[in-house]
């Protein structure tokens, strides 16, 4: 336990220190900062407009930071020998990946929590509200990016057991769209009556085997109060739990390619 | 005494670039005994590295088997015993001296940063270890590895390439602290192409070139057979002519005559009858053979690449 918390927290320690992070993570926190005089708001929705706006730019970015950080995390290890020096203390290979795994979950925790405080405060300076409430609405998407993150991490970490970077890359990012834009489509096409069987099947096949993103979309019933979620609570634990079981998932798999390969 | 390393066969196997496969490490048979320093030299892509990673259970070998302390390759608790410092070695720059060696203490779950600092006062940094390891020289750097590689009082250390790339000050420092792992009693495995390095401080090596092992040894037997060269004047030739000596040639200097001869010849069987001809003898140069010279013998007879 002790070695796997040594891992995470010396992969805290780089990661808040990789340049091209900080940079995306600035240019995050930039585009939020400026959001509130951005012209393009129109007067009517603007308190809309400006949510989805700063939601998307806090999700997009975490996203770019998630795939990037993870990515080379591993190859990195293997790449600069670090690995070798930890392997051949009493550590198994499946602390290692937890540890990694863990290292990269707290980056993430770290970088998106920044991100939320900035655009609260930048929400609330526009407002001028004294509405905490509605500030802490606004809290909730970020929380369930977190877990979005997470579970993207974990298909990242998952792949790089046996993927070259670059192909891993795209795997990632290719199974993150999917997941974000074509499961709602992949769901009417399985529920459509009309639809071919064979059609029905795959599509039931994608929305079951690859980790449905959309789930933590959460973005649209949180500023439309028509759309609102029908009993919130169990929704947001629902997902969390389908993420939590995904990623325990993905990660034992990936222990178990990484235990056999060569490093 | 026990053996700290054996191999009995022990086979690596990679496809090659064309086809079949290609042995790079191929039926190894090494014996290391406790408690010596033991070189594996061979030049480069001779299969040190790979064999070395075989001990440590980070690859696995394709066939064949092999037991460090006694125990088969793989075993978690050996870990416990032993450290292993790479080729080439990286550590993570932003940390500290102190903080590295913290890292990777909370691996074994030792937390004593007495016990720290003191290892960093014997590898000589502790007046450096609040400085971060991008600050450190390749030696300072080469230096903290070996005292990360002290943190469990190791019986047996492997030493991948420990002075590559380092300037011969930074040599010394480091042949300085492996000579005084052997006296504190552990083993040291070095794998090495810095022969003079070597040659100073291992009592046994083996030879290893394409994944063969082509000599091993004791230092001082494999290193048999060097020369000696006696050169003296006022003696007729035929008197060294006589003495019948094997393996021997005598030339006809300006100063004198000179006699070179194997070094299991008794030179002073020599120098006796020289005097007692009232010739003078200039000198005697033994022309010892150096790890080099047999190094180079080994490896182009056996036709490798360097
Ligand atoms: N993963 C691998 N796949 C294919 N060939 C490899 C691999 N690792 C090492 N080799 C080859 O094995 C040979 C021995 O390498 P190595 O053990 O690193 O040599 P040394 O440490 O003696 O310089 C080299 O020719 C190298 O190219
Ligand atoms: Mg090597």
């Amino acid at each position: 336990m002790k070695a796997i918390f040594a891992i995470a927290s010396t992969t805290v320690g780089e990661a808040i220190r990789r340049k091209v992070l900080l940079i995306i993570l600035l240019i995050g926190v930039l585009f939020i900062v400026v959001a509130p005089g951005l012209g393009i708001l129109s007067a009517r929705s603007e308190t809309t407009v400006l949510k989805s706006f700063m939601l998307g730019v806090t999700q997009g970015v975490s996203a770019i930071i998630a795939v990037i950080l993870t990515v080379y995390m591993i190859p990195n290890e293997i790449e600069r020998r670090t690995i070798y020096t930890i392997l051949s203390k009493p550590v198994q290979r499946w602390q290692f990946l937890v540890g990694k795994y863990l290292g990269a979950v707290m980056s993430l925790l770290l970088m998106m929590a920044m991100m939320s405080a900035v655009m609260a405060l930048m929400f609330f300076l526009q407002q001028q509200s004294k509405n905490a409430a509605e500030i802490a609405e606004l809290l909730k998407g970020p929380m369930m990016y977190f877990v979005q993150m997470s579970l993207l991490a974990a298909v990242a970490i998952f792949f790089s057991t046996f993927v070259a970077p670059l192909v891993n890359f795209f795997l990632t990012v290719g199974v993150f769209l999917v997941g974000v834009f074509f499961n709602p489509l992949f769901q009417s096409l399985q529920d459509n009556q009309n639809t071919a069987t064979l059609v029905k099947k795959a599509a039931w096949a994608v929305n079951t085997f690859l980790p449905n993103f959309a789930n933590y979309n959460v973005q649209n019933p949180l500023i439309n109060q028509n759309s609102a979620i029908q009993n919130e609570g169990r929704y947001y634990l629902g997902i969390t739990v389908y993420g939590v079981v995904y990623i325990c998932i993905l990660l034992i798999l990936g222990i178990l390619i990484f235990d056999r390969r060569e490093v | 005494m026990a053996a700290a390393i054996e191999t009995k066969q022990l086979t690596k196997s990679y496809k090659a670039r064309q086809a079949g496969t290609i042995n790079v490490v191929d039926h190894l048979d090494l014996h290391v005994e406790e408690g010596e320093i033991f070189g594996f030299l061979g030049p480069n892509g001779a299969g040190k590295t790979t064999t070395i990673k075989m001990l440590l259970g980070i690859i696995y070998p394709t066939s064949g088997e092999g037991f460090v302390l006694g125990k088969e390759i793989g075993d978690m608790d050996v870990h416990r015993l032993i450290s292993y410092l790479p080729e080439r070695p990286y550590y993570y720059e932003h940390m500290t001296g102190l903080e590295l060696l913290k890292f990777y203490g909370s691996l074994f779950g030792i937390t004593d940063k007495a016990k720290f600092i003191a290892l960093l006062e014997k590898v000589n940094l502790h007046r450096d270890m609040t400085k971060t390891i991008s600050q450190y020289s390749k030696g300072m750097q080469q230096r903290v590895g070996l005292a990360q590689s002290l943190l469990n009082d190791p019986k047996l250390l492997f030493l991948d390439e420990p002075t590559g790339g380092l300037d011969p000050i930074a040599h010394r420092e480091i042949r300085d602290l492996i000579l005084s792992f052997r006296d504190e009693g552990r083993t040291v495995f070095i794998s090495s192409h810095e022969l003079s390095e070597v040659e100073l401080i291992c009592d046994r090596v083996a030879i290893i070139n394409k994944g063969v092992i082509a000599r091993q040894g004791k230092l001082t037997e494999l290193l048999k057979g060097g020369r000696i060269e006696i050169t003296a004047e006022g003696v007729p030739e035929s008197l060294l002519k006589n003495l019948n000596l094997p393996d021997s040639n005598l030339r006809v200097l300006a100063s004198g005559l000179m006699l070179d001869m194997p070094e299991e010849n008794d030179p002073n069987g020599v120098i006796d009858a020289i005097r007692s001809q009232k010739g003078r003898v200039i000198s005697v140069v033994p022309r010892r053979k150096r790890l080099e010279d047999l190094f180079v013998e080994t490896v182009t007879v056996k036709g490798g690449k360097s």
